[in-house]
């Protein structure tokens, strides 16, 4: 599952049910989550032989797996609590079923996909316009956050708005006061170094969770997104029938680069290619990078330029201010000249890059995506062997282990059960839905990382 | 029934975990159940500054081996 899917389905968990039930009762919305979940679910429950219909209710042959109990969560089906007279029955919730339903028959008139702009459109927007403009409002964003760490790194060109730099620093990606290393904080080096796609998610969600101060319904913009993510790239839509919330928030998205709005015709939007891959799957992500790189053939920002030799030596061929920024985040830069930079990947290099809270992974997918090509075709050359050298790779990783003293989870520990019997139903039940962390049999005590699940369990048991 | 309490579950080295209940034996202000020599259920608040203390109580016993090389 991509970092971005984990993330926005964390903050989809978190909403309580009556969330939920307004969410699907957009058609767009419903089929979003169902395509963005489609592929790290089990397809038995969609396919299987009983459900000849979306919401008929089908008898669970097994204990529910953790597969199931994420549906529930994200109230796509209802579990009914077990009891000794009835199987558990599994059903899809009648909100979500009708949705989906109208979503993949296209009837209705819910206007939930974008209503298409009759107007004649602007000669001059077209595919390449929109990849630039998505492209060029993005990096203002991601060099506002670099560039809040190292002064002289500042750019005399445009920023980001201020709308976008005080979202930026509620969510804690930069911050003003300049304590332990200057503005950028530990969730904004973890924000650079995510694809581009997972970004656009991250802002989004800190986005929906300031909606509140900004006026707005949390629901309203989620739907909304998920709205932008079905509309088709390239393509004129009108404004005229959008919400007055929602031309307060697409003013926000203009901002963000994800929606453009030709000057000429303030009537009309145009969603970009960061709008219309937020709902598709990780395949999708690449081809943002891939869109972006068909439009900037000669842009050597988005192409691999990295070389590293097992000496640690780092060469990177660049111009882009953003890329060394990012690269001195965990690299030890010496010198730069007109076309590169080179430096030496370090023990400390590392270790600054650990205390701001980068992982290893993080440093070593960053530097494989963005290997230079003659890194991938060495690696060819050997038969398909690593890209990186393995002794580096190796390294950065025993660095970070050094650093990793303890593994933390946060929880909650259930303990002084009152019988054998229900402390053994009750751990096995939460290994079975997949939140078991720790458990000490002699001392009947177990630790679980999310508790809802389990005390309705414990509390359906009480009942019996 | 049984009691939950909310809490962050820490599972490290022995000789990590002894330094942990070092660090806490003096204010008790960390740990809320000592689970095993590999596990202990701290304060959720007190994670980040319990990592601190125990930054700091390795600084005193360790020295880190320098770089090999040079640029």
């Amino acid at each position: 599952m991509s970092v971005s899917s984990l993330a926005s389905f964390e903050y989809l968990e978190g909403l309580p049910g009556t969330t939920f039930r307004r969410l699907y009762l957009q058609p767009s919305t419903a089929l979003a989550i169902f395509r963005r979940m489609l592929p790290h679910l089990d397809l038995e429950l969609w396919v299987h032989p009983n459900s000849k219909s979306f919401d008929h209710a089908l008898t669970l042959p097994r204990q529910p797996t953790e597969a199931l109990s994420l549906l529930s969560r994200l109230h796509i089906v209802h579990i009914t609590a077990r009891t000794r007279d009835e199987p558990q029955v599994v059903s899809l919730t009648k909100a979500f079923g009708s949705s989906l339903r109208l979503a993949l028959t296209g009837g209705g008139d819910h206007q939930s996909f974008g209503v298409p702009s009759n107007d004649s459109t602007t000669a001059d927007v077209d595919l390449n316009f929109l990849d630039d403009y998505a492209q060029m409002q993005w990096e203002g964003i991601l060099h506002f956050v670099v560039s809040s760490a190292g002064e002289g790194m500042r750019q005399g060109g445009q920023g980001p708005t201020a709308a976008v730099k005080q979202l930026l620093e509620s969510g804690h990606l930069v911050t003003r006061a300049r304590h332990s290393g200057g503005g950028i904080t530990q969730a904004g080096f973890s924000f650079l170094l995510q694809e581009a796609n997972a970004q656009v998610w991250t802002l989004l969600l800190l986005w929906i969770k300031n909606a509140k101060e900004m006026e707005m319904d949390s629901v309203d913009v989620l739907s909304f997104l998920f709205m932008l993510g079905s509309l088709e790239l390239g393509r004129a839509y009108s404004t005229t029938t959008l919400t007055a919330s929602q031309k307060q928030m697409i003013t926000y998205l203009v901002d963000f680069g994800l929606v453009y709005i030709p000057p000429s015709t303030k009537n009309q939007f145009f969603p970009t290619r960061l709008a219309t891959t937020l709902t598709s799957d990780a395949t999708a992500l690449r081809s943002v990078a891939a869109g972006f790189n068909a439009a900037h053939t000669n842009a050597s920002a988005m192409k691999g330029f990295i070389i590293i030799e097992t000496n640690y030596r780092l060469y990177a061929y660049t111009t882009s201010p953003l890329q060394i920024a990012v690269l001195s985040l965990f690299t030890k830069l010496t010198t730069r000249y007109p076309n590169m930079v080179s430096g030496r990947i370090t023990r400390e290099s590392i270790y600054r890059a650990i205390s701001h809270g980068i992982t290893s992974d993080q440093v070593i997918s960053y530097l494989s995506t963005h290997a230079h090509p003659q890194l991938l075709k060495a690696s060819a050359a050997h038969g398909g062997g690593p890209v990186l050298p393995p002794t580096v790779v190796d390294q950065i990783r025993l660095w970070q282990i050094e650093n990793e003293r303890m593994k933390a989870t946060s929880g909650f520990l259930f303990l002084e059960f009152e019988s054998q019997k229900e402390y053994d139903a009750c751990a096995k039940y939460a290994d079975e839905i997949g939140v078991l962390v720790w458990r000490s049999d002699p001392k009947r005590m177990f630790f679980v990382s999310r508790v809802e699940q389990l005390r309705d369990y414990i509390k359906s048991r009480k009942i019996k | 029934m049984p009691r939950a309490i909310r809490g962050v579950l820490v599972e490290c080295d022995p000789s990590i975990k002894s330094i942990i209940v070092k660090i806490d034996s003096e204010e008790h202000a960390f740990i809320v159940e000592d689970l095993d020599d590999q596990t202990l259920v701290i304060k959720e608040n007190m994670l980040a500054v319990l990592k601190m203390r125990l930054d700091e109580a390795l600084k005193e016993t360790q020295q880190p081996p320098s770089d090999s090389g040079s640029d």
